[in-house]
C-alpha cells in the first residue's frame, strides 16, 4: 500500500523516497536515537506521542493519515453470515481467537477494549492467542490454527480464504488512526512536499482504494 | 524477588526455565544419536541428515517457526496426528519447548560430533582386545570421553533455548502465563514506551541464569577432565 503512495509521489514531484518498513516501536526508537528519517508513519499513536514528547516530532508537522476499523475474521465459511457478537459468544471448547499482543500491539489493545465493551473479554481471555503483530494473527486464521482473529478491516480484505464476520461497532473502541509526521524540527523542502502530498486528495483516493477509511476531523 | 518482578515477569522467568530445561533434555538423546550416526556410520542420505540437522542454524528463526506451525500445528501433518492421541503443542508451553529444542539441536549435534571425532579410536580397540563387548566399550570408554562435549552441547543448547525468540513466537505465540518466555516478555515490554526498566530487569535475570549455567558447566567440565586424566 505505502509503496504505491511513494511511487505516486515520485511520479508527481520527481523527488525520490526510500521506505523502511518495521514495527512502530522499533522505528520510533531508531528515530529517537537519531536515525536519518524524514517522515514517520505509524499505526501507533503512543509512539508518535512519545516522539513528540522527546522533541523529535513537532506537533505542527503531525497529522492523521488514515483511519481503519476493527474486524473479526474467521476460518469457518459459515461464520460469514453470522454476527460478530453471536460468533464470539457461542464458541466451541477448542476455538481460539488470535489477536495482537493486548498489552502492546495497537490492534490487540483496541481489540481488548472492544471485547471489554461488548462484555465478552472475561469469557474470551483464556482463548486469546497473542501474537507479536496483527498480520501474524491473521496468518493463524489463514492456516486454520485459530478459528477467529481480531484484525483491521484492511487486513481482512487483503487475505484470501479468510472470512470476514463483521466489523466491531465504532463506539466499542478508541478511533483507529494512523498518525504521520515530519521528523525533526526543521524539515526540508522535499519532506514538506511529501507531507503535503500525503494530505492531498490523490492520497485520499489511493487510501480508499486500499480500504483505509477517511480521517474524521 | 517476587516483589521485584511483576507476576507476569515472574511467570515468564519460570516458563523460560521450564522450556529451556525440557528442550535441552529432550534433544540430548536425539542429538547424540545424530552425532554418532554422522561420525561413525556410513549410510545413504548421510549428507541429507547432516543438512537437515543444521537447517535451524541457517534458516531465519521465523521460517523455522512457521514450518513448525505447518507441521505441528493443529491443522498440521504431524500436529493433527498428535492431537488425535491427545498431544497439543501449538500455543502451549510444550510448543515453546519444541521450538527452542529445534533451534538448539544443531548446536548440540556439533558439540557432540566434535567430541566424538576427537576420540582416539585405538582406545576403543584396546578395550575390545581386552575382552570388552561393544556395549561395554561404548558405556565405559566412548561415553566418558564424550563428557566434555556433552557438557558443552548442553550448555550451548540451554543458552540457545533460553534466548530463543523468533521460532517460539511464531509457533507458540506470546501468551502471558502459557508461552510467554523471557525474550517474548522483553519484546512485549519494548513495544510500549516507558517500560524499559521492566525489560532491563528481565535482561538481568536472563543473563544471570545463563551465566550461572555456564559456570556450573565449566565446573563440571573441569571435574570430568580431572577424572579422565586420572584414568
Amino acid at each position: 500500500m505505502f509503496d504505491t503512495l511513494v511511487q505516486d509521489f515520485e511520479a508527481e514531484t520527481g523527488h525520490s523516497a526510500q521506505v523502511n518498513f518495521a514495527g512502530s516501536a522499533l522505528l520510533a526508537r531508531q528515530i529517537e536515537l537519531g536515525a536519518p528519517v524524514d517522515v514517520f508513519v505509524s499505526a501507533n499513536q503512543q509512539w508518535m506521542d512519545h516522539l513528540e514528547a522527546v522533541g523529535r516530532v513537532d506537533s505542527a508537522n503531525r497529522f492523521p493519515l488514515a483511519g481503519n476499523r476493527l474486524a473479526l475474521v474467521s476460518s469457518f465459511p459459515e461464520d460469514k453470515s453470522r454476527e460478530v457478537e453471536t460468533v464470539l459468544s457461542s464458541l466451541e471448547a477448542a476455538d481460539r481467537v488470535a489477536m495482537g499482543l493486548v498489552a502492546a500491539v495497537p490492534a490487540g489493545q483496541y481489540g481488548k477494549v472492544a471485547l471489554e465493551y461488548l462484555g465478552l473479554w472475561g469469557d474470551l481471555r483464556d482463548r486469546v492467542v497473542q501474537m507479536d503483530n496483527v498480520r501474524a494473527a491473521l496468518t493463524l486464521v489463514h492456516l486454520g490454527e485459530t478459528r477467529l482473529a481480531v484484525v483491521y478491516e484492511t487486513d481482512a480484505e487483503s487475505q484470501p480464504d479468510v472470512f470476514l464476520v463483521g466489523l466491531f461497532p465504532p463506539e466499542s473502541h478508541p478511533r483507529i488512526e494512523y498518525p504521520a509526521a515530519a521528523v525533526g524540527q526543521s524539515p526540508t523542502k522535499a519532506t514538506l512536499d511529501f507531507i503535503v502530498f500525503l494530505q492531498s486528495d490523490a492520497t485520499k483516493s489511493r487510501l480508499e482504494q486500499f480500504g483505509f477509511g477517511p480521517v474524521k476531523p | 524477588m517476587q516483589n521485584w518482578l511483576s507476576p507476569m515477569e515472574w511467570q515468564a522467568v519460570l516458563i523460560s526455565a521450564k522450556v529451556a530445561f525440557w528442550a535441552t533434555l529432550a534433544i540430548t538423546p536425539m542429538a547424540f544419536l545424530t552425532a554418532y550416526a554422522l561420525v561413525r556410520w556410513e549410510f545413504p542420505g548421510k549428507t541429507i541428515l547432516n543438512g537437515l540437522a543444521h537447517l535451524p542454524l541457517i534458516l531465519p528463526p521465523v521460517v523455522t517457526g512457521y514450518m513448525l506451525l505447518l507441521l505441528f500445528g493443529t491443522q498440521g501433518f504431524i500436529g493433527g496426528w498428535l492431537q488425535d492421541i491427545g498431544i497439543v503443542l501449538a500455543f502451549r508451553w510444550t510448543g515453546a519447548a519444541v521450538a527452542a529444542g529445534v533451534m538448539a539441536f544443531p548446536l548440540m549435534v556439533r558439540a557432540l560430533r566434535l567430541s566424538l571425532e576427537a576420540i582416539d579410536i585405538r582406545l576403543e580397540q584396546a578395550a575390545a582386545t581386552l575382552g570388552a563387548s561393544p556395549i561395554w566399550v561404548f558405556a565405559t570408554v566412548t561415553v566418558p570421553l564424550m563428557i566434555p562435549g556433552l557438557l558443552t552441547g548442553t550448555i550451548l543448547s540451554f543458552a540457545k533455548a533460553l534466548g530463543e525468540f523468533g521460532a517460539t513466537i511464531t509457533f507458540a505465540a506470546n501468551i502471558p502465563g502459557q508461552t510467554q518466555t523471557i525474550p517474548s516478555a522483553i519484546y512485549a515490554l519494548l513495544q510500549v514506551p516507558g517500560q524499559e526498566d521492566a525489560a532491563a530487569r528481565l535482561v538481568v535475570i536472563s543473563v544471570s541464569i545463563a551465566l550461572a549455567a555456564l559456570f556450573l558447566s565449566e565446573a563440571l567440565a573441569r571435574r570430568a577432565h580431572k577424572r579422565l586424566e586420572g584414568l
